[in-house]
């Protein structure tokens, strides 16, 4: 027998330790009303886009064998109505759900990802580093997003991996500065100096002692950038920078503008991937925005 | 494109972004791309202005350069031409030649120019600048560019008088009363260097004879041209003419109803839709009629410049016949037509639309390349791509398949089309990549691509689209630019056309441009699937009457001469139209929807803001 049956071993209490402030960073969240509607939100949306090819299958973006006439008004077989190649509109805003959700959270880690890495390094390095990563964030944060998206956009193929990149490397800026922040904040506790007195060395300081500090930060900014992240892709789908042949919710826009729904007033086939826009970005912010109050210690006292 | 939905500062950015996409919808639908109102019938003085609302970019004002349907018609308008069509039928007309006659071995043509035209400049047009026009279309390779088919056969070219025009030919040439080629004034571009360059967009006004003088241009934005008072057949109704750019069709038609243009031609077409919604509306007149387009896919042969040279990255499976022929197989254009037209277009059969009936031609049963995936299967397992484990056909160097589909981002066909390509030939195991861009010249004339979207509007006389697949009309070398369409050289076709050319006798002449589809044809570089129908709508209130080509069932946009620009009579009644109702009920839907987001959102945000306000 070992002692680990009698007394708990450091693993066991770290453990022990997270899942305790799991359950507290819990308690708190349920306090978040917004942030409670806003998870419900979420995860009705991510259930749909994960059972979606059991509940309408892939071939709900099929044209040739597309079940309607072109462009039918809401009725029994088709709640939304038909696209104009005779497609269910239902099953491709539920099929669309997948690639939004998708594009959302790649190009929003992409963007985080990018956005910590300057940070933490640019904070723990400083000298020349930190002023050259800091003046070329600078400039991507004055540089307008969505132009620069479009332009990257225009010049790279059309296809998912375009619009991820595009839309994650130009929208990091906000990160950077924030992480580089929290960790300048970090980086001035006696500990840090501990660490680096016993021989701590750069990798070790950044990735042990100042990313699980700023990761809450960085959680937070994530599910808010998600937000934006989804309407960039929908806008970029919408101005038809994005794959043609993919469905998407700003792809279904973009459709919906080419066959002429807007002048000839067909409702069914705008409002609903609009909506759906509209709601998913709005649940995000919404569980951002209770996260980011949760963790942030500065915001800790109000609730 | 709508840029509006910029950046915006923090919370501000999420709070709208809750509604951004919804938002750039009522942006387009609301504001069109002009940040100035649009006005059609305009002017504080009294002057009777027709906007027409265009999407198809200018590629060039010089009639050396312009081959776009919009710049040629503008040509039509600010050039006369030595003969015109007529509106009835289509036979010549009188134009800046009153009469023509030809010598009795055909080799000699004789035009009388006429006297009562006059340059905008004050100068009268003659005879001297129909022969300088054309003696330096044949003597600059840059002025040859767009119309050098029609002055390829020409040996000399002389003014014996400023009434008398005389052009000697090398070989008897079909074409010689359907000289589409825009007469220019002497004293103007004789000061011109490069052809290849000048784009006779830097001064204005430009100096022309047409009904109507070009006076300003502003690339993307708007072609601004004045009536011509003195115009010899007699001045346009409409004191001025406006081509205004809706690069988005939605904003065009909703500038229709509200009564911001008084045309719209749409790129290429309203769509289904659009026209089934405008149809009801007071004041608005829907004109479908068969139009004289041709829709194609064009298939990379192996680009190829004159001097032999081989350029761009065509798939060289394309190179063979029965590929070729299989993909037109596995193209239903019956659905085609069906689907994505809804029945505004007709089937596509040889080249020419059946419009011009005497030259139309129709594939045999035999030879018809039906829709028939199962036969294109076996012809591509027979040509020696085969299918891997995975399904997918292989090419000769043992990869998959993939063809680069050239389309127009701006057509909404070519995506819809690209759609069904790629669900058709998946079947067959082949990949299609859309590659749907807003310039696509760029990759076609450098022959990066592997199959492309292509359409080209038909003359009365079918020489020019003709001239486009022959070896004569490649690039010089692959940095220069060729009049071809997609690089197509073959000998047989050459041969006919050179014969139908040399025809006089119409009935003949006709047999050999159907014997000369045919072959384009059964080389299947060109499918052809289908005729679209000319699709387009304009306001009674502004214009009371046009007239249409052919005079029963035709089209008014983009026709071959300047009736109907110059034959449209402003109404008397200027009343102006309120916004539609399905408009407004679109718009308030979707700004109630935009407006209940931003609110809960806000409310939200209101209150974790006191939150943290509060501490």
């Amino acid at each position: 027998m070992t002692t680990e049956t009698t007394t708990t071993s450091p693993r066991a209490l770290a453990r022990r330790r997270r899942r305790a402030s799991a359950a507290r960073f819990w308690r708190q969240y349920r306090t978040h009303r917004a942030g409670l509607f806003g998870l419900a939100a979420l995860v009705l949306f991510a259930l749909l886009a994960l059972a979606a090819p059991l509940l309408v299958g892939s071939g709900v973006s099929n044209v040739t064998d597309a079940p309607g006439r072109p462009l039918q008004g809401p009725s029994a077989a088709f709640p939304l109505g038909t696209d104009q190649f005779g497609r269910d509109l239902l099953g491709l805003l539920v099929w669309g759900a997948r690639v939004s959700l998708l594009v959302g959270l790649l190009a929003a880690v992409l963007s985080v990802a990018i956005g910590t890495l300057i940070g933490v390094t640019a904070g723990h390095f400083g000298g020349w580093y930190a002023t050259v990563m800091m003046r070329i964030t600078d400039w991507f944060l004055v540089m307008p997003t969505l132009v620069l998206a479009i332009a990257l956009a225009t010049v790279m193929s059309r296809s998912l991996t375009t619009i991820v990149v595009a839309i994650g490397v130009t929208t990091w800026p906000t990160t950077a500065r924030l992480v580089r922040a929290q960790t300048l904040a970090v980086e001035t506790r006696p500990y840090i100096e501990r660490a680096r007195a016993l021989g701590g060395g750069h990798r070790h300081i950044m990735t042990r002692h100042v990313l699980p500090n700023v990761m809450p930060l960085v959680l937070a900014q994530t599910t808010l950038i998600i937000s934006s992240a989804i309407l960039a892709e929908a806008t970029l789908a919408f101005l038809g920078l994005g794959d043609p042949t993919v469905v998407s919710w700003g792809g279904l826009l973009q459709d919906a503008r080419e066959a002429g729904a807007v002048s000839a007033g067909h409702w069914w086939y705008l409002v609903p991937p609009g909506i759906a826009i509209a709601v998913v970005a709005l649940a995000f912010t919404l569980c951002g925005r209770a996260v980011e109050s949760v963790l942030n210690p500065r915001l800790g006292v109000g609730r | 494109m709508d840029t509006r939905t910029g950046s915006l500062p923090g919370r501000v950015r999420l709070l709208a972004g809750a509604g951004a996409a919804a938002l750039t919808l009522t942006a387009s639908l609301a504001t069109p791309l002009n940040p100035s109102p649009a006005q059609a019938r305009a002017a504080g003085d009294g002057e009777k202005v027709l906007t027409v609302a265009v999407a198809q970019s200018v590629d060039s004002l010089s009639p050396f350069l312009a081959v776009r349907l919009v710049s040629t018609s503008i040509q039509r308008l600010m050039y006369e031409f030595l003969t015109n069509y007529d509106p009835e039928d289509a036979r010549a007309v009188p134009g800046l030649a009153t009469r023509w006659e030809s010598s009795p071995d055909k080799l000699t043509w004789t035009y009388t120019i006429r006297s009562d035209s006059r340059w905008s400049d004050g100068k009268r047009a003659t005879a001297e600048d129909a022969a300088w026009t054309f003696n330096k279309m044949m003597t600059d390779q840059g002025a040859a560019t767009a119309n050098g088919s029609f002055v390829g056969n020409f040996r000399k070219v002389t003014a014996a008088s400023p009434t008398k025009l005389v052009i000697e030919l090398k070989k008897p040439q079909a074409t010689m009363t359907a000289l589409d080629v825009p007469i220019v004034p002497k004293h103007v571009w004789e000061k011109v260097g490069d052809f290849s360059k000048f784009n006779n967009d830097t001064r204005f006004p430009v100096v022309g004879n047409g009904p109507f003088v070009l006076t300003d241009y502003k690339a993307d934005s708007y072609v601004r041209l004045k009536a011509n008072k003195t115009f010899w057949r007699g001045a346009p109704k409409f004191d001025e003419l406006v081509f205004r750019y809706y690069k988005d069709q939605d904003a065009a038609v909703s500038a229709l109803r509200k009564g911001e243009v008084s045309f719209v031609a749409g790129s290429p077409s309203l769509t289904p839709a659009q026209a089934a919604s405008l149809e009801g509306e007071p004041d608005i007149r829907v004109n479908d009629a068969p139009g004289r387009r041709f829709y194609a896919l064009a298939t990379n042969p192996g680009a190829r410049a004159k001097n032999g040279q081989k350029f761009g990255d065509g798939h060289p499976s394309l190179l063979d016949q029965r590929v070729r022929h299989a993909l037109f197989m596995a193209v239903d254009r019956e659905a085609i037509i069906d689907k994505v037209f809804r029945g505004h277009a007709v089937e596509g059969e040889g080249y020419i639309p059946p419009r011009f009936s005497q030259y139309f031609w129709k594939p045999s049963p035999a030879r018809k390349l039906a829709y028939d995936p199962a036969k294109a299967a076996r012809l591509l397992d027979r040509a020696g791509y085969r299918r891997d484990g995975d399904g997918r056909r292989l090419g000769k160097d043992g990869e998959p398949i993939t063809y680069r589909v050239l389309c127009h981002a701006t057509d909404p066909n070519d995506k819809a089309i690209g759609k069904y390509l790629q669900e058709w030939w998946g079947e067959l195991g082949i990949g299609v990549r859309l590659d749907c861009l807003d310039n696509v010249t760029d990759p076609w004339l450098a022959g990066k691509y592997d199959l492309a979207f292509d359409g080209w509007s038909v003359n009365p006389d079918p020489d020019f689209v003709l001239s486009i697949h022959t070896c004569a009309a490649l690039p010089a070398t692959p940095k220069d630019t060729g009049a071809t369409d997609n690089f197509i050289c073959d000998e047989r076709y050459d041969e006919l056309y050179a014969r139908q050319l040399a025809e006089y006798d119409p009935a003949e002449r006709a047999d050999l441009v159907k014997q000369m589809q045919a072959r384009l044809y059964d080389l299947g570089y060109m499918n052809v699937m289908a005729y679209p129908n000319a699709v387009e709508a304009y306001r009674t209130d502004q214009i009371e009457s046009i007239t249409t080509m052919p005079a029963q069932a035709g089209n008014i946009y983009g026709q071959d001469g300047y009736w109907s620009w110059w034959s449209a009579v402003p109404a008397e009644s200027g009343g102006s139209s309120g916004g539609s109702s399905s408009t407004g009920v679109v718009l308030g839907v979707v700004g109630g929807v935009v407006v209940l987001a931003a609110l809960g959102g806000f409310a939200a945000l209101r209150r974790r803001a006191t939150a943290e306000d509060r501490e």
